[in-house]
């Protein structure tokens, strides 16, 4: 029993580490996430669109089996844990062989070795001792710093360079584990949100995209907001300046900016919009006296008095931002500022009458003929909002980290070659002394072929003139077998 | 003689596509007509290498360098005009990343020709950069100020990144077809590829197809210089009469090879080879026709719609899907053609089977790392932007894809030492996801890269 659970195990773990596995997994991976771009996504689309879109038949089909938030859906996580675990397998299950090339580096070839090995050359020597020497010097040229192998009965050399990347591939999936980290850490702990704030106000609520609210334990004061544009009205910037407030203590402030956020604790508030909230900030008005006399500036807020003389003063009671007449009743439209009324009270103590001021002056309500003063509109500030998007990310930063170290693996993997060198004193089939010198690399084997093949002429050149009975020998074999 | 004068045709339909757009007067040097320089030598380039293919003539191929040198030059200034003006590197829109990207694949052209010996590459590179080019002449061209969230130095490191990786992908593609030729795949096997690129060109353009023979275009605001919306994300689309028909004429001249080559493989009958090839050929003329007539009668006039009452404006710039389209089959086809008379110039003068495998497979590794950066670099600027590093946005996910389909073809390659024809398919497949991530997302689906 415990034997065949063994083996289930021992399979699971095979296939699981294998090739093909992973390969098929990509494939599933790719067909799901293509159908998540194609099929409409809740909740981006309006439930309406959706409606529109696909019969209700379908539209359940597609609820029910996850189709409609595919990135979201739990069969879509489960697909990529199997992914995290393929890539685990697959590493561990190779990594030991690597490290043995890791750890411990082939560093004297036997016979068989010497002899299937494709990249090699043969150069005749006068002496062990010289040729050798020759072939340190001319290694070390070639930048390659050789190290001398006593055996029992001779010497060879050995020479590598960057053995590191034998290990990249592993950097790559480590890094790649890293950032499937940080995206499940952030899918379990992080979160999303938004608060508006005007100018003055300040919160600590955030409302969240699933519609529940989240109070943070500090708070975020905005103390002012604003827009540039473009000659074209296309909005140019948008900015707020933004304290941050702990414990009744305002600890630092900030002015945002698109693509600069503020942030604090781990919590970021990102500029997201930028709007008018509908509201009256503030109202400049000439007043003239209706009798004849100097007009003066006034400037109302929200139910404020201002006295215009010592008997007369204007109070602001009402604004609509988009109004419409009715039955004799004004009413608000919409909030947005697209068609604004005011309504004042003009008040004198001394004959104690109030007069209702429009502006415009709305025939039937407005009384603005019996008032002593004209009022005429000059300037209406209305409110402005910031809008703030919030989010909390702990992961990120095993994200940002997994991009830097497969950034330094992927390099490792395409560019650096680890590249390998022996030299071997022989003696050839009639009983000569010469030299033999192997080499291999792990990838960019025709540079390294070339660069091998000078590397050879150049000892050759070396060693020839100090070995003038060279020259009977027959010349230098060099063999570059195809792969 | 008949080829003659079908090359000659080719280059007139380009000239005219491209007087028709970019006739403007004022200052001698200003980006239109920069671009229009590099339209013509660009086209000059591929009219030469098509030059070589009728005559065969080697000579021809230098002058096609040279005519590629000239078309980067123009384009080089037509990038910097545009950099100056908008004051801002210009991967903003589309119309400005198509004027990157089609520099870059100019400049790679001529690096895979000098360093990698790789002569006739430009054969099929060109092809797209002229594609890409009348594209562009149809797009929005005007200096649009950025919304405040493009305001980023990541921006331009990130399409930079793209930009790069994908005329690298672009290379891989052109080399892993040359292997494909260098590998002695059969030409005829050529033929059946691009029968039915060709027959799935006009099969999208037909879904477009209304009753009594009409063809459906998306009406354009000429003013405002966008596409027609009756609600968010709906267009307005408005029936051209009677183009619908020709469409589905070039429809069946397009699948007689296709159906020919089928008859051929299943009765093991070589003579019908021959009429396909002269079908083909049939169906290019066929192909120039629709061209002409989709361009005279979608480049303006006044169309009734089915969703709308009263006529409305369509233009050319509302259908640069069809448009590349219709170009890009006419290519395919020229290529073919190109393969099936010179095949054995071509043999000669590309580099060796192995050597295309290996360039193919560097070219890759030069891309994949370049995706990489690119992905990272967008998730790092949306996160900057947006409070979020990934939000499976489509374009993102479609990024994702390809990553994805290199990387496989890495492992592949890798461990499970896939060469030649597997690797070099894969490589094509690749390819077709890039195209998809980078024009097919834009227009198909929605999402937050909306303003590229």
């Amino acid at each position: 029993m415990a034997l065949s659970l063994g083996s289930a195990v021992r399979n699971t773990w095979k296939t699981l580490s294998s090739i093909k596995t992973g390969v098929v997994l990509i494939i599933l991976v790719v067909i799901f996430s293509a159908a998540g771009t194609v099929i409409l996504q809740r909740p981006m689309t309006d439930p309406d669109d959706m409606a529109r879109a696909y019969s209700p038949a379908m539209l359940r089909f597609l609820d029910s089996t996850g189709l409609t938030d595919v990135f979201h859906a739990r069969w879509f996580i489960a697909l990529m844990i199997l992914v995290s675990f393929s890539i685990i397998a697959a590493s561990v299950e190779r990594f030991p062989n690597a490290w043995r090339f890791f750890a411990r580096p082939y560093k004297s070839p036997d016979e068989g070795f010497r002899r299937v090995l494709s990249v090699q050359a043969t150069i005749p020597i006068a002496g062990e001792e010289q040729g050798l020497g020759t072939a340190e010097r001319v290694l070390r040229k070639f930048g390659f710093h050789s190290e001398r192998i006593v055996r029992t009965d001779s010497f060879s050399l050995f020479s590598e360079k960057h053995r590191i990347s034998e290990m990249a591939v592993y950097i790559v999936h480590a890094s790649l584990l890293l950032i499937f980290l940080g995206g499940i850490v952030d899918a379990l702990y992080g979160w999303r949100g938004f608060v508006m704030l005007s100018p003055g106000s300040s919160s600590n609520r955030i409302e969240m995209k699933t519609g529940a609210e989240r109070t943070l334990d500090f708070s975020i004061r905005c103390d002012g907001a604003g827009e540039e544009t473009y000659t074209d009205g296309t909005p140019k910037k948008w900015w707020s300046k933004l304290a941050v407030v702990d414990q009744g203590r305002e600890i630092f402030n900030k002015e945002i900016v698109v693509n600069d956020p503020l942030v604090y604790r781990g919590v970021r508030f990102y500029q997201a919009s930028y709007g008018r909230t509908g509201k009256l900030d503030k109202l400049t008005l000439n007043a003239t006296p209706a009798k004849g006399g100097a007009a003066q500036e006034i400037s109302l807020a929200m139910n404020q008095s201002v006295a215009l003389d010592a008997d007369t003063s204007v109070q602001l009671v009402e604004f609509i931002p988009d109004f419409v007449v009715q039955d004799g009743h004004v009413y608000a439209r919409s909030n947005d500022v697209e068609n604004p009324a005011v309504h004042m009270l003009v008040t004198s103590k001394k004959a104690s009458t109030t007069v209702n001021y429009w502006l415009p002056a709305i025939s039937g309500i407005a009384e603005n003929s019996s008032s002593p003063y004209i009022l005429e509109p000059k300037d209406l500030k209305t409110g402005v909002f910031t809008g703030l998007e919030v989010s909390h990310e702990p992961g990120q930063w095993a994200v940002w980290a997994g991009v830097v170290l497969m950034a330094i693996g992927l390099t490792f993997v395409f560019y650096v070659v680890h590249a390998r060198l022996w030299v071997v004193p022989v003696t050839d089939a009639n009983g000569k002394l010469a030299l033999w010198i192997g080499g291999s690399a792990n990838r960019n084997r025709d540079a390294f072929e070339v660069k091998f093949k000078k590397l050879v002429e150049e000892l050759q050149k070396e060693l020839k003139p100090e070995s003038p009975a060279g020259a009977e020998h027959p010349a230098a074999s060099t063999t570059v077998a195809g792969r | 003689m008949t080829l003659v004068v079908m090359v000659g045709l080719s280059i007139a339909f380009l000239l005219f596509i491209a007087f028709l757009n970019v006739a403007k007067s004022g200052n001698v040097l200003s980006e239109a007509n920069l671009l229009y320089g590099a339209l013509v030598f660009y086209a000059g380039a591929g009219a030469l290498y098509l030059g070589f293919g009728v005559t065969g003539t080697e000579s021809y191929i230098r002058f096609a360098s040279l005519a590629t040198w000239a078309g980067l030059i123009a384009n080089t200034g037509a990038v910097a005009h545009r950099w100056y003006e908008a004051g801002h590197p210009p991967f903003a829109s589309l119309y400005e990343m198509l004027l990157s990207f089609v520099w870059t694949l100019a400049a790679l052209t001529l690096i895979a020709e000098k360093r990698y010996g790789v002569k006739v590459i430009g054969t099929v590179t060109m092809p797209v950069a002229i594609v890409g080019v009348v594209l562009m002449q149809l797009l929005r061209s005007e200096v649009r100020p950025l919304v405040p969230a493009l305001q980023s130095t990541w921006l331009h490191v990130h399409v930079t990144l793209a930009m790069l990786a994908y005329a690298a992908c672009a290379l891989s593609f052109a080399l892993a077809m040359m292997f494909l030729i260098q590998d002695k795949l059969k030409t005829e096997t050529f033929l059946a590829a691009t029968s039915v690129f060709t027959v799935g060109i006009y099969a999208a353009i037909l879904s477009r197809f209304e009753r009594w023979g009409g063809l459906n275009v998306v009406a354009w605001d000429a003013e405002n210089k966008t596409e027609v919306f009756i609600a968010p994300h709906v267009r307005l689309f408005v029936t051209i009469p009677d183009l619908g028909w020709l469409m589905l004429l070039v429809f069946g001249a397009v699948a007689a090879p296709l159906v020919l080559y089928i008859l051929s493989y299943v009765k093991k009958n070589e003579s019908l080879l021959a009429i396909a090839n002269r079908a083909v050929f049939i169906s290019i003329l066929l192909q120039v026709l629709a061209l002409v007539f989709f361009i005279l009668r979608a480049r303006d006039g006044q169309y009734p719609s089915l969703d709308a009452e009263g006529l409305y404006q369509t233009s050319l710039a509302a259908s640069p899907f069809i448009l590349s389209a219709l170009v890009g089959g006419i290519f395919a086809n020229l290529l073919y053609l190109l393969l099936l008379w010179r095949r054995q110039d071509l043999e000669r003068l590309l580099p060796d089977a192995d050597n295309l495998d290996r360039i193919t497979y560097k070219t890759i590794c030069i891309a994949f790392p370049l995706l990489t950066l690119m992905i990272a670099a967008g998730a790092y600027w949306a996160n900057r932007a947006w409070g979020s590093y990934w939000n499976w946005d489509p374009k993102e996910t479609w990024a994702a894809i390809t990553w994805l389909v290199y990387a496989g073809y890495l492992h592949m390659r890798i461990t499970r030492g896939w060469r030649g024809r597997r690797a070099a398919y894969f490589a094509i497949l690749g390819f077709a996801v890039v195209m998809f991530t980078f024009f097919g997302v834009t227009y198909l689906l929605q999402g937050l890269h909306a303003y590229a």
